[in-house]
Formats: C-alpha cells, sequence, structure tokens
C-alpha cells in the first residue's frame, strides 16, 4: 500500500501568538506538498508538527506506511528531515556524524559513505568546520541516510552552490521516483518562503503572505 | 514503537561511545570535574588538614566534605550533556534518531563512568590529605559505587529536564538537590560507617532501592521529558 499523509485544521500556538490556524492538505507517494509563504506564516512550525517534534494544540495528522498508520513517535522515526535549526556535532568529523547515526537507526555504514560521496562532502573535515553550505548538504545527507519514505524538506535549497541544488534536486527526484525504498516511491512536503520550480508538485499549500 | 533488545542495546552503546568521543576531544567535563573536585580538596586540606579536626570527629566530618565534594564536582559537570545538545541544536537530530531509553541509558552510562573517574581520582587523594584510615574498604567501595550511581542517574534526568529551560544552572540546583538528599544522607552514613568499622545495616540496602527507584523513574518519565 502506497504511503500517504494526511492533515486537517493543525492549529498551533506559542502562547498568544497563533501560527498555525487550521491548515489541511493531504500528498501521497510520488508528489510533493509545497508549502509557501512569508517568514513567520508557520512553515517550520507546520514541519515540526508533521514531523512529531512538536505536538499541535488541536487537529489530526495521519500518516501510514504499508498500510500501518504511524503515531507520533513512529514519525520522528521514519521521516527524513531536512531543517535550518537542524545540527550535527562540531567534534565529529561529517563521517562520524553518519557513522553515529548510521548506528542509531541499525543500519551500516556503506550508505553514510555512499552519501557523502554523492553530495560530495569531505568526510574527514569536523562538522563544526564545514561551510554553511557543507552543513546544509550534510543534512541532506542525514536525512535520506535511513531511506525515508516521507521527506520534510524546510527551505532545502538555503545556502546550496549551484552544484548542491543539482545534486540535491536530484536526490529528490529519485526519492519521489525510487524503488530505493522499495516497491513504493517516496512523497515530500517542502516548505520554502517563495514557489520552487520541482517536479511532481500535488499542491501548493499557501499559509500567507 | 518496540525494539528489538540487541537494537536497543546498540543504540545505548553507540550514544555511549560519541559521548566520549565528543569529550576526549574537547574535555570540558573532564577539566571541569577534575579541577573543581580537586581545588575543593586542596581548600579543604588546607583549611581542615589532618591536624583540623580533632581525631575523634574526623570520621563524623569528614565524609560529608567527601560527598559534597562529589557532588558539587557533579553538578557542575554532569548537566552539560543534554544542555549541550540543545545550545548546539543536535537535539532535534538525536530526537529523530534515538529510542528515548536508549539515548537515556547512553547518557546515564557516560555519566556514571565519568563519576567512577572522578571517584577514583577524589576519593584517594582524600584519604591521603586527611590522613584517614579506612576499617571496611570493601563498605567505602560499594558505597561510592551506589552512591555514584544514583548520582550518575539523578544528574542525567534533571539535565535533560533543565536542557530545554532558561536559568539552567539555578534550575539544576533546585531540581537536583531535593531529589539527591536522601542519596547523600544514606552515602554520608555508609561512609561514615566504613570509616569507623561500623556495619552497613540497612543503609546499603536502602542506597540500593534508591538506585533502583531513580532508574525505574528516570526510564519512565525520560521519554515524556525528552519528546513533546
Amino acid at each position: 500500500m502506497l504511503p500517504a499523509l494526511r492533515f486537517a485544521q493543525v492549529r498551533r500556538r506559542f502562547g498568544r501568538l497563533a501560527v498555525l490556524g487550521g491548515v489541511s492538505a493531504a500528498v501521497t507517494a510520488g508528489e510533493v506538498l509545497l508549502v509557501t509563504g512569508r517568514n513567520g506564516s508557520g512553515k517550520s512550525t507546520l514541519l515540526r508538527c508533521l514531523a512529531g517534534l512538536l505536538a499541535p494544540d488541536s487537529g489530526t495528522i495521519e500518516y501510514s506506511e504499508d498500510g500501518s498508520p504511524l503515531d507520533a513517535a513512529g514519525r520522528r522515526r521514519r521521516i527524513g528531515l531536512v531543517a535550518p535549526d537542524l545540527a550535527f556535532y562540531g567534534e565529529l568529523t561529517a563521517a562520524e556524524n553518519l557513522a553515529f547515526f548510521s548506528r542509531l537507526r541499525g543500519i551500516g555504514r556503506e550508505r553514510g559513505d555512499e552519501l557523502l560521496r554523492r553530495l560530495e562532502l569531505p568526510p574527514d573535515r569536523p562538522a563544526a568546520a564545514l561551510s554553511s553550505g557543507m552543513r546544509q548538504r550534510l543534512r541532506w545527507a542525514w536525512a535520506l541516510l535511513h531511506r525515508p519514505r516521507l521527506l520534510l524538506l524546510d527551505e532545502p535549497f538555503q545556502n546550496l552552490d549551484a552544484a548542491g541544488v543539482a545534486i540535491t534536486r536530484g536526490l529528490l527526484a529519485e526519492h519521489l521516483a525510487s524503488s530505493d525504498h522499495g516497491a513504493a516511491p517516496g512523497l515530500a512536503v517542502v516548505a520554502n518562503p517563495v514557489p520552487l520550480e520541482i517536479g511532481s508538485v500535488a499542491a501548493n499549500l499557501d499559509l500567507g503572505a | 514503537m518496540s525494539r528489538p533488545t540487541s537494537t536497543w542495546v546498540r543504540e545505548a552503546a553507540a550514544v555511549f561511545a560519541k559521548e566520549w568521543r565528543c569529550e576526549l576531544r574537547t574535555r570540558y567535563a573532564l577539566n571541569t570535574l577534575a579541577l573543581f573536585a580537586i581545588n575543593t580538596l586542596v581548600v579543604v586540606s588546607f583549611s581542615l588538614g589532618p591536624l583540623g579536626v580533632a581525631p575523634g570527629a574526623s570520621s563524623e566530618a569528614l565524609p560529608v566534605l567527601l560527598w559534597l565534594i562529589l557532588l558539587f564536582a557533579a553538578a557542575a559537570g554532569l548537566p552539560r550533556s543534554f544542555v549541550h545538545e540543545e545550545e548546539t541544536q543536535t537535539a532535534t537530530a538525536l530526537r529523530l534518531a534515538a529510542t528515548p531509553s536508549a539515548l537515556f541509558c547512553g547518557k546515564v552510562a557516560y555519566a556514571l563512568t565519568l563519576l567512577v573517574a572522578l571517584e577514583a581520582l577524589v576519593a584517594p587523594l582524600f584519604l591521603v590529605v586527611m590522613n584517614l584510615d579506612v576499617a571496611r574498604p570493601g563498605l567505602l567501595i560499594a558505597t561510592l559505587a551506589a552512591g555514584g550511581f544514583g548520582l550518575a542517574v539523578c544528574s542525567t534526568l534533571v539535565a535533560a529536564i533543565i536542557a530545554q529551560a532558561r536559568g539552567k544552572g539555578t534550575l539544576f540546583a533546585v531540581l537536583s538537590f531535593p531529589v539527591l538528599l536522601p542519596l547523600l544522607l544514606l552515602a554520608v552514613e555508609l561512609t561514615r560507617g566504613a570509616f569507623a568499622g561500623g556495619t552497613p545495616g540497612v543503609a546499603l540496602v536502602q542506597l540500593l532501592l534508591y538506585d533502583g527507584a531513580v532508574t525505574t523513574a528516570g526510564l519512565m518519565l525520560f521519554p515524556v521529558v525528552w519528546n513533546p
């Protein structure tokens, strides 16, 4: 059964500030849901709710893989996230960071090595010494490490040079088409302040100007 | 979501190894704990020394000082394990990749090994500078082990609670010291017994039960504290 994400009337407040005022959308395998809106419109908050990192005040989030619905804890373990506030251990090299998370996820080091090569990351450079563009590439490597079916991408091309954008767009296209994670192709929710030209956009959820 | 035991153990071991690898490259906690412990030990030895405490009173008063040194050295270095994760924003990646209970146990194992190293440094030095004889060394080692374990578990749990708050230093003291009070009272009583040659009585059993209780509470509370 194809993975699918559906959320309805998701609301989230921070104190008296209403950030999400009841948003709804759905996306299925092979598709991208594009979330746009000005800075502060709630794009990152929505992605954190979808990732299971933030509990919405109300509303429903339904996500299933292989026909099994996943709750927030299940989503946390399964999704791949690229986000500006995602950081890695500065004392460890890029390869050591990926090796650590590979051990946590119970997968071999080869996948991390492969992603380091594909994203043209220097494996032996400490994460603290990576440029902002290289850190963004490392976020992509981290997000794809466990071959997730659902990718949540918050400003995914931020700080990337032209080559970095081309590589990550290629990885996203593979993810959506892919047989990489079994029979079902992946799906993605992409949040960006302005619309992006990416393939297979099923819907554009505009959180407001 | 339940995970196979082998995977869980591998996760906890990965967290433990990562903590030590990062620590050996920065030496923040090692330096903080060692410097704090040695500084206070020097102050205590100069102020009291072997002659500063009446011979009869030494086995009564000095165990308190030993445990205060261990407590404050631990409070100076251990909370960093979770505070650093939040401050450097690595907590998000960890939340998404690690099983909470395995993460907690990996962090506790790291804190425990740090404390064992601290105790191995402080306790012999303390005995030497205070010119103390230990009538029951086995009891002293058991007390340091059980007390260190409780201290590691409590410190790790409280560090996870305060990591997401402001005023972390104050909060650590406010939250941890009431929880640690029973441990300190029991550890001091047992250390007195070890110095004076008394029997442990029920105090050692109580300390082990305390360790079991805080470990159970930690494993139950940590997923709630760690995740939204």
